[in-house]
């Protein structure tokens, strides 16, 4: 059996349809159900557990070897520094790390930025040998520059509604991410084949979805 | 049960563990087997004090690998570092003996080592880099060519049933193979070194788009992962040009040789060769083994063929080591129990 740490939300959303064009299990009644564990029969490997879990921590669950594999975006990867295998990159779920404030602090120096990245948000300002103040927030980011906490926001944005909705303008995109396979090492070499058959599935199923797309 | 509000009692600093009675037993254990494993078979326990000079500990290697040591200055200002590994330290002390003439050195340790990490230690021992961890390991100067190779993986593989692992599984690759086979494919050095970075850190899509940005079309990494010694027959053809590469060949048929002598003995049941495996150690220059057991998300044990490394220190010889992480071992033999049983309890491990 191989567990799969699915991150909840916009990733899982956007990785369901390339999972299931790769004939690969899904778990049923997942809309109705609050449950967070399913176990499904079929696919590599015999059965497949899913454990639903909150973006961030998927990478420590893989790590830590209670999944197997997990789908994560490329930004919580980064951010969490864990040890673990990045095996494909799914082209789903795409959407981009940008820094965003209100139109009247663009041409202001920053000094205080917002962020559910304080590691990315360091480094991206330090790159750029500006010395700002980092706020590690870890929700509703927008609302540290509504209210004027920061003048800087460092965040995800996917359709730019909510940024809109509250004024605020992207100053930069910083980095294109999108979902990732990962796989804990451990695993990754312990129940080879069963990893192997799902890359394989995915990479064929994905060739779509990356058509045309170029990476960052 | 209550919170220490008033945080009357002295903080650890991070990364640090404090192991009690019952947790210290188990771990003594555990290193107590495995160095008289070793002993029982030709290797002498050494030992040597936890600080070195950072020059000597960076010889043969590239200076960012001193990024995650705990550095320090010594009373007149030289920096030194707490070891993190053994294998500098052992090759300092072997030197000397191997230019006076000694032939052979086999010995053997159980030493702690030390990285700077913030992960709370529990977790660093079960996956990742821990502040702190024991080394048990074997050091061989003076051997090459693949009976010895085959010799030191049967005594990695030994010491793993001995001391009562299940299901572990041994990966094998070449230091030398992967980036002598990707420059063979046209691809400029620099992003030879990019490609092996992403590759030790264990990601993939980034080695593909460094193959990509460096000008091969050709999907190099499934070529490599495809690559099985074992099966020297069954290499694809459209792979078969880039092996005539003088370096590749020169590699290609070391591991040819050793996965012949390793079917021979019976070792392949739980083993499996890996050409994208690479280690964040520049010194290693020939084959390079990970055991993986199940539990723990990153190798119980590591270790390869450094043939480079004592001629920095004045007395080249070939070399080939490997290292159990004791008490990521441990995580894996009880599934982390043996940090959590109550005292008193004996489990057997």
């Amino acid at each position: 059996m191989l567990t799969v740490a699915f991150a909840k939300g916009r990733t899982a959303d956007g990785v369901w349809p390339i999972w299931r064009s790769a004939g690969l299990p899904l778990p049923l009644a997942l809309d109705e159900s609050r449950s967070l564990v399913f176990e499904v029969s079929g696919g590599p490997g015999g059965s497949m557990r899913f454990l639903l879990a909150k973006p961030a921590d998927v990478p420590t669950y893989v790590s830590l070897g209670v999944a197997d594999v997990g789908v994560v975006g490329k930004d919580v990867l980064l951010e969490s520094e864990r040890e673990v295998y990045e095996l494909l990159d799914l082209c789903a779920a795409r959407c981009k790390l940008c820094v965003a404030g209100r139109p009247e602090d663009r041409d202001k120096r920053p000094r205080r930025v917002a962020t559910k990245y304080p590691h990315l948000a360091d480094q991206y300002f330090r790159s750029r040998g500006l010395a700002v103040e980092v706020v590690a927030l870890s929700g509703s980011i927008e609302l540290a520059a509504v209210i004027g906490l920061a003048d800087r926001i460092f965040d995800l944005v996917q359709t730019g509604a909510t940024l809109k909705a509250n004024g605020l303008v992207v100053f930069d995109e910083v980095l294109d991410v999108s979902a990732r396979l990962i796989a804990n090492r451990s695993s990754f070499h312990t129940k080879r084949t069963a990893v192997d058959a799902v890359v394989q599935r995915l990479e064929q199923a994905q060739v779509a979805a990356c058509a045309g797309v170029n990476q960052a | 049960m209550s919170l220490d509000l008033q945080k009357r009692w002295a903080e650890r600093p991070p990364g640090m563990r404090d192991v009690y009675p019952q947790q210290a037993k188990h771990r003594r254990r555990l290193e107590t087997r495995l160095l008289r494993f070793f002993e029982d078979r030709g290797f002498e326990q050494v030992s040597c004090g936890l600080l070195e000079y950072v020059d000597t500990l960076l010889r043969s290697r590239s200076a960012g690998e001193a990024e995650d040591w705990f550095r320090l200055f010594d009373a007149t200002g030289r920096t030194v570092a707490l070891r993190p590994e053994m294998t500098p330290s052992i090759a300092r002390m072997a030197a000397p003996l191997l230019a006076a003439g000694t032939a052979e050195i086999r010995w053997c340790y159980a030493e702690r080592v030390y990285r700077r990490t913030t992960d709370p230690a529990t977790l660093s021992w079960a996956s990742g880099k821990a502040a702190e961890s024991t080394q048990v390991g074997v050091e061989w100067i003076g051997r090459t060519g693949c009976t010895a190779d085959a010799e030191l993986l049967a005594l990695c593989q030994q010491a793993a049933d001995a001391v009562g692992l299940a299901d572990w599984q041994m990966v094998v690759g070449h230091a030398s193979f992967a980036p002598a086979f990707l420059a063979s494919l046209g691809l400029a050095q620099a992003h030879v070194e990019q490609v092996m970075q992403c590759l030790a850190r264990g990601d993939y899509v980034a080695a593909r788009w460094q193959l990509r940005a460096g000008g091969v079309a050709e999907d190099a990494l499934s070529w490599l992962a495809a690559l099985n010694p074992l099966q020297a027959e069954a290499v694809p053809e459209v792979v078969r040009p880039y092996l005539a590469d003088s370096v590749v060949a020169g590699c290609w048929e070391e591991l040819v040789s050793l996965a012949r002598v390793l079917a021979e003995q019976g070792l392949t049941d739980h083993l499996s060769f890996d050409l994208t495996l690479a280690r964040d150690l520049t010194y290693y220059t020939g084959i390079v083994l990970e055991l993986f057991a199940p539990g723990v998300g990153a190798p119980v044990a590591l270790g390869g063929r450094y043939d480079d490394l004592l001629g920095q220190f004045g007395a080249p010889a070939p070399a080939i080591g490997f290292t159990f992480e004791a008490e990521r071992l441990l995580t894996a033999l009880t599934e982390g129990a043996w940090l959590h049983e109550p005292e008193g309890e004996e489990r057997e491990c």
